[in-house]
């Protein structure tokens, strides 16, 4: 590699152990006595690279150790194996210089004093980081434009919408303007609305300062918008690494078909055609391979009074979806 | 007929439901029994008035000759520990979590719920509070003793009685959170007459006659003077006593039903 | 681990910001004012009143008669001041910030950790019971006709710092445990039941609670010692040991906080 990359990782691991207690009454005089301990590995052998400027996507079911591996990035955990290394910094020893460079944003934690309007939460912040009065104005000048955000930042933060509050955590996070961004489920529970907002900001934050993002979202929209890059990761394995269209084409060799019908039909007929994936006598949803697509088009065509035709990708979620939870080796 | 039968299966339903919420809430405090055993250990207030006390000068102050201190302020201990109230905070807690409400539609009164958790989390202290005496009869023996069963009985009824009127008071004043979102503050105030107007820092018999007159007007000796003589083997009125914790019972409970009927209204017209 | 150096002005920026919002939050809920103002002045009437029950009908306690032990009681108060203040609020929110995981942005601050979790809050309610302790102290002088002294004014001061040191290291160093055991959060509360002793001269307890009081639980240098200084009855001994007992305890604290924050890092979820 000849450009040195901002964060490396080398065949990181995580060990946790944790305690299992059995449910009910006789469960839990058991684990009074004696408790049962076992290690769980959250992170398994994971490496990676990621270059200055780039934003990557970090995708895979609940648990599978995606916050844990963020986490082991911005120094908060200690890696069991393997060795991390961002902006030339080893993130566990948390020096100043580093942690003044990253930031962790999470969706549903939030360091804002809740009582208090954000923009109380904000001087705080610049007072930790350091930041000089006039510094600290033009930065949230800045950021407040760049969010769209304005009177809320003087309203008290349990009074703000979800939205607004995510938008005012941003720029708290974002005030000492850190080159590296940590993100976990920055949209989580946000409306469509919001969530547009927020992945727009952190598009043109990452255009304008050209930071390094690194974000995990449950919500493809924010994957797709965002990231030319994805990694997935499942039972702490790194599984992919490389664009969507990539990951599309290599997970599903076929395309989506829906047929609109101007006569009922059943279920049966189309099964010569492809997988059905949705039926109702007048609407169809068939997945044909791609190899066979048109000629498999050409006699449906022919043969049925079709009223409408759409030919699209199968959407992402469903394929992701089902890579997790049956044929794991299709990669 | 019928309506005795109906009655008697709803009664039988609504202990069901009591037995299963004691059950449920006992598993729970047996999670926490490390944070219990200290809340027990932090109950230390009277031995160490204890301490003081018996470094007094007994010649001076008649009424000291002729009760054990020892047993008064270690029965005051043992009473403390199976009377601690912390509902406010619990109501409080659930209030802000945004619990109220799906309590409201169950068919049982939350009342219940955290009376349950009460209860289970006493017998939580049970073999706590066991430890701890062995471990003082260690450090001195003559500090432990063994009440007949007898007193044993009527301590425990007594102490339940007063654990009822504790806990029915600090319910009265839970209500509050149906108005504000910070009741916690009042907790803070309860515990003032709680320390100085019981008995839990010194034998109310020591206080001015005036003093000690407008004490046995509250609830606050009946809450542990009054078990805690009675599990010393002090000579009370015990009729009297028992007199006194019905009035407060039924009296706390009437009040405590209306305020939670204006507390719900409230609550609902608010639209939370 | 690299000690993050603070500039003198920068700290003093934090501290500003840190109690000026920390004091902002409170005044939303100003009905705290009545509430703790009254149980302050109950606390001290309740705690007045068990004094004057243990004198009876005699002179003394432990060798201090009633102006004297009002000193002591003073103290007491003055430091439940501080308590209030500093030390519960800021202990609780360790180990709330630990529970809920928003101790995760502490931890990503480029400023030190124990620093940050010492001083974030600043509650205002302490203030009734400063105010109130420093009237007691010297209410209970003028009973005495003590003449001002500059000099012992100094080594009450100089002691109370000591003494306050000290209780805030035992309180941190508790504190810390909760990075392993979330649920012993409330072995303050026991920490607190013993400083109650506090309210009374350590010579009115037994002499084998007084060696504990002294030497285990240094309640002896919260307020028995601070009040001796005061009245001219301490020695330079006990100031030099209390000097020595602040700088250990601290440095203990400190080191212990290190070592957990090693426990947390490695293990944390």
């Amino acid at each position: 590699m000849s450009v040195m990359s901002i964060i490396s990782v080398r065949n990181l691991s995580k060990n946790f152990r944790v305690s299992k207690k059995e449910p009910g009454l006789i469960g839990t005089f058991n684990h009074f006595f004696s408790r049962n301990t076992r290690t769980i590995r959250a992170v398994d052998d994971i490496s990676f690279d990621i270059q200055h400027g780039e934003i990557v996507g970090f995708i895979g079911p609940n648990g599978a150790g995606k916050t844990t591996t963020l986490k082991m990035l911005c120094g908060l955990i200690h890696p069991s194996k393997g060795l991390v290394n961002v902006a030339s910094y080893i993130p566990y020893q948390r020096t100043s210089s580093f942690l003044k460079q990253i930031t962790l944003v999470m969706g549903q934690k939030q360091q804002l004093i809740w009582d208090l309007p954000p923009m109380d939460s904000l001087r705080v912040n610049a007072s930790v980081y350091g930041l000089s009065d006039t510094e600290a104005k033009n930065r949230i000048k800045e950021l407040s434009e760049m969010l769209d955000l304005g009177e809320e930042l003087y309203r008290p933060v349990r009074k703000l919408s979800l939205g607004e509050r995510m938008k005012a955590e941003l720029m708290a996070s974002l005030l000492h303007r850190p080159s590296i961004l940590f993100l976990d489920e920055p949209t989580l529970g946000l409306d469509f609305n919001a969530q547009v907002r927020v992945r727009e900001f952190l598009k043109s934050y990452n255009k304008k300062f050209q930071a390094t993002v690194l974000l995990t979202s449950h919500y493809m929209g924010d994957i797709n918008f965002l990231c030319d890059r994805t990694i997935i990761i499942d039972k702490g394995k790194l599984f992919f690494d490389g664009s969507l269209k990539e990951l599309t084409s290599k997970l599903s060799p076929f395309r989506s078909v829906r047929l609109e019908l101007t006569k009922p039909y059943t279920s049966e007929y189309f099964s010569q055609y492809g997988e059905l994936v949705e039926f109702n006598p007048y609407y169809v949803e068939l997945l044909i391979p791609k190899t066979s697509l048109t000629e498999r088009l050409s006699l449906l065509l022919d043969n049925l009074p079709i009223k409408d035709l759409e030919i699209t990708d199968p959407p992402i979620e469903n394929l992701i979806a089902k890579m997790f939870t049956s044929n794991k080796d299709v990669l | 007929m019928t309506v005795i039968r109906r009655y008697q299966v709803n009664i039988i339903s609504f202990l069901r439901i009591i037995k299963a919420l004691i059950v449920s809430q006992y598993a729970l405090m047996l999670e926490y029994r490390a944070e219990i055993a200290l809340w027990a250990l932090s109950g230390l207030l009277p031995l160490i008035m204890l301490s003081i006390w018996s470094q007094i000068n007994t010649d001076v102050t008649s009424y000291l000759q002729n009760i054990d201190l020892t047993k008064y302020f270690m029965s005051a201990f043992i009473v403390r520990q199976f009377t601690a109230v912390w509902v406010i905070i619990s109501f409080e807690e659930d209030n802000l979590k945004g619990l109220i409400s799906p309590y409201l539609i169950q068919p049982v009164n939350p009342f219940w719920r955290y009376l349950s958790s009460h209860i289970a989390e006493q017998l939580t202290r049970v073999p706590i509070v066991i430890l701890i005496c062995m471990l003082i009869y260690f450090v001195s023996p003559n500090m432990i003793w063994l009440p007949n069963i007898a007193t044993l009985l009527l301590s425990l009824i007594t102490i339940f009685g007063a654990f009822l009127i504790r806990f029915l008071l600090h319910w009265n004043f839970a209500m509050m959170c149906f108005w504000t979102d910070r009741a916690s503050g009042i907790e803070r105030l309860l515990l003032i007459p709680y320390l100085f107007l019981s008995g839990l820092v010194a034998p109310l018999e020591l206080y001015p006659e005036t003093l000690y007159k407008l004490a046995n007007l509250t609830p606050f000796p009946i809450i542990l003077s009054f078990p805690a003589k009675i599990l010393a083997g002090q000579a009370v009125n015990v009729l009297n006593g028992f007199l006194i914790i019905t009035f407060w019972v039924l009296f706390l409970t009437v009040t405590s039903t209306i305020l939670w009927r204006l507390g719900v209204r409230h609550y609902s017209s608010m639209g939370a | 681990m690299i000690v993050r150096k603070l500039r003198f002005i920068n700290i003093i920026n934090i501290i500003n910001q840190f109690w000026g919002t920390s004091i902002a939050c409170e005044m939303e809920y100003p009905i705290n004012l009545y509430i703790e103002s009254i149980s302050v002045i109950g606390n001290l009437a309740g705690s007045i009143l068990i004094l004057k029950l243990l004198f009876g009908e005699g002179q003394e306690l432990g060798g201090w008669d009633w102006a004297r032990s009002l000193i002591v009681l003073g103290f007491y108060t003055l430091l439940e001041g501080f308590t209030i203040s500093l030390l519960q609020p800021n202990m609780k929110r360790i180990v709330n910030q630990i529970q809920d995981g928003t101790f995760d942005f502490v931890l990503l601050k480029p400023i030190d950790s124990q620093f940050i979790l010492s001083l974030r809050i600043f509650s205002p309610w302490g203030i009734p019971s400063v105010i109130c302790g420093v009237s007691l102290i010297i209410f209970g002088l003028s009973m005495i006709n003590w003449s001002l002294s500059l000099l012992l004014i100094s080594y009450t001061i100089i002691l109370f710092l000591c003494s306050l040191i000290i209780l805030y290291s035992i309180w941190f160093i508790v504190s810390t445990f909760s990075i392993w055991f979330i649920r012993v959060w409330n072995a303050n509360e026991v920490l607190r039941s013993v400083l109650v002793s506090g309210r009374y001269p350590i010579s009115s307890y037994p002499p084998v609670l007084r060696t504990i009081l002294t030497f285990v639980l240094p309640v002896a240098f919260l307020t028995t010692f601070p009040a001796e200084a005061i009245l001219g009855q301490i020695s330079y001994k006990i100031l030099i040991l209390a000097v020595i007992f602040s700088v250990l305890s601290f440095f203990a604290s400190r080191i212990f906080w290190k070592f957990a924050l090693r426990f947390y890092t490695s293990a944390s979820s």
